[in-house]
């Protein structure tokens, strides 16, 4: 502590640098609680702006949420259909079986399921609701079928396969729909781009809509601010507490949309559940884990300061005491 | 402790509000700052604390050129200067007590230190009982002196005053002059802006007379 003899005999105390190290320490502690119950004072407002962000967040969350989730099932049996052989002969014939063993010599061929003239028939009146039709015939009409899945996913690869395979003997038709596979990922390419630009467009948003409200803050606040800066307030000192303002906005904001995000998803576990069971898939949608809670909330403050910081400097070099 | 050289000053209106203005105040001076209203004593003021820059002329306050300062450094600058404008007054939200902390706070002082500097510098003004009172309960004069408690109480050695007495009947006036003198006694440079002549001859200081922008023999 230092007392040093400015001219003429006023002293004025300077301060060490450790002195205003714990001063800022100390005004950093101080602002994070005072400014939460200063915006607590306008609760109402407090949390329609709460339920904006909320909402802004929850949006492009849930759908990267929904994607992640197809992009990680094992989703083959939807999406990557398997090349279908159907037989001449019966399954438990000695053409079928020998069919089935030199399928699965082949290095291309990852796996051959046979799904028997009974199997398909159970599977074709469960997913199409025809079981009174089908009944109809008295012998089976539906012929046993080879699923054949390759190692590669490429659709010229599987093509050559498909060739390949349909010199064999036993086979009465093969089909795969290459064009099907292809269209169904460029859909999945574009959903993806589109929640990948409108995350980044709600996003953006977030940060507008707290850059917004810290400036009208601000605007209440001029004569405070002018005072401060007149008595040797630094811009960060004026800065300060809209930062901690915009951390609260994000962060309570990030908490609404957890809120959202966990009750929508338990909303529709149910019915995607039922559906990717009829695909007999085991895609599911599961709620947000505490890691990725933990993320959502630090999103949701880091768009706060990233906010404040964009909108409140802006507006703070402007307002000088006149 | 402040010096004016050759200060010439055009407001971005093409106003013109001081004009080839030269003076020197010395540590522990007391001067007044007259001159009619519109003669430029407002805009003096902002000059010495870099709230406007000179167009033309040097301003030094403790030994560093205003010209030059660059922005960053101008709030370490403002706490070298206790000031009293009357404009700037309260913050009305806050208690009189936080209002004459604001000074130290911004500069880091510990509570303690903030504590005890905050009522003396209530106690010098005379208001040691209100210092949990928020400012609307109290009168003008009252407002004035927390001002000017708020202006003192980082012990700056400058200390403008810009109208303090602006509002205020006669006998608050000599009241707030004689706090003034006192601090003026202590060692604090004192430069007080002011049109009310009366008051001004009653006090024996030196004058600086302000006449359209030029400084002019009283
Ligand atoms: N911010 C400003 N912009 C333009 N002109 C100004 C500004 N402030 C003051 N002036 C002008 O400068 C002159 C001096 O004003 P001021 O310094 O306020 O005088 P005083 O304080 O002595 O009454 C006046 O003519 C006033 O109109
Ligand atoms: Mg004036």
């Amino acid at each position: 502590m230092s007392e040093r003899r400015v001219t003429g005999g006023a002293t004025q105390r300077l301060l060490s640098r450790r002195d205003r190290l714990r001063a800022w320490a100390r005004h950093h502690r101080q602002l994070f609680g005072s400014t939460l119950s200063a915006l607590l004072r306008d609760w109402m407002g407090l949390m329609t702006t709460w339920l904006v962000i909320g909402i802004a967040l929850s949006l492009p969350v849930l759908m990267l949420i929904g994607l992640r989730q197809i992009g990680e099932t094992d989703h083959r049996q939807v999406i990557e259909p398997a090349i279908s052989v159907y037989l001449s002969s019966p399954s438990g014939s000695a053409v079928t079986q020998g069919l089935i063993s030199s399928l699965r010599q082949m290095p291309e061929i990852r796996q051959v399921t046979l799904i028997s003239e009974a199997e398909a028939l159970a599977e074709f009146s469960e997913r199409s609701g025809f079981f009174d039709v089908l009944n109809a015939f008295s012998e089976n009409p539906l012929p046993a079928v080879l699923e054949v899945r390759s190692v590669s996913t490429e659709g010229a690869t599987i093509r050559l396969l498909t060739q390949k395979i349909g010199a064999l003997e036993g086979i009465d038709s093969i089909s795969f729909d290459a064009a099907w596979r292809q269209r169904l990922s460029s859909v999945l390419l574009i959903i993806e781009r589109i929640t990948l630009a409108l995350g980044v467009l709600f996003l953006c948003g977030v940060v507008l809509i707290i850059g917004n409200t810290l400036r009208l803050t601000i605007e209440n606040r001029r004569h405070e601010i002018e005072v401060i800066k007149l008595v040797g307030g630094t811009d960060a000192f004026v800065q300060r507490p809209f930062v901690y303002r915009g951390f609260w906005l994000g962060m309570g904001g990030g908490l609404m949309a957890w809120i959202m995000i966990q009750s929508s998803l338990i909303y529709l576990s149910v019915p995607v559940e039922t559906l990717a069971r009829s695909y007999r898939s085991d895609f599911a949608l599961e709620a947000l884990g505490f890691q990725e809670s933990l993320v959502l909330l630090a999103l949701g403050a880091g768009l706060g300061i990233v906010g404040s910081m964009v909108s409140v400097r802006r507006h703070l070099v402007k307002i000088q005491p006149n | 402790m402040l010096t004016f050289d050759q200060v010439f000053k055009r407001y971005e209106t093409g106003q013109e509000a001081l004009a080839e203005v030269s003076f020197s105040l010395d540590p522990g001076e007391f001067v007044f700052l007259t001159g009619p209203s519109g003669a430029g004593k407002s805009t003096l003021m902002k000059l010495a604390i870099a709230m406007e820059r000179s167009t033309r002329g040097q301003v030094l306050l403790d030994g560093q050129n205003l010209n030059q300062l660059p922005a960053r450094k101008i709030p370490e600058l403002r706490r070298k200067v206790g000031v009293v404008f009357q404009n700037h007054q309260l913050l009305f939200d806050r208690s009189v007590f936080d209002n004459v902390a604001l000074p130290l706070e911004i500069a880091g002082h510990p509570p303690s230190e903030v504590k005890s500097r905050v009522r003396a510098a209530l106690s010098k003004v005379g208001l040691s009982n209100k210092e949990r009172d928020w400012p609307v309960t109290l009168s003008g004069g009252e407002q004035q002196r927390v001002g000017i408690a708020r202006a003192v109480v980082h012990r700056p050695p400058l200390l403008l005053a810009d109208e303090p007495t602006g509002n205020l009947d006669p006998e608050l006036s000599r009241e707030i002059m004689s706090l003034f003198q006192q601090f003026s006694q202590l060692g604090v440079t004192v430069m007080i802006a002011t049109h009310d002549l009366d008051l001004v001859r009653e006090i024996p200081a030196q004058r600086l007379h302000l006449q359209s922008g030029r400084m002019v023999q009283p």
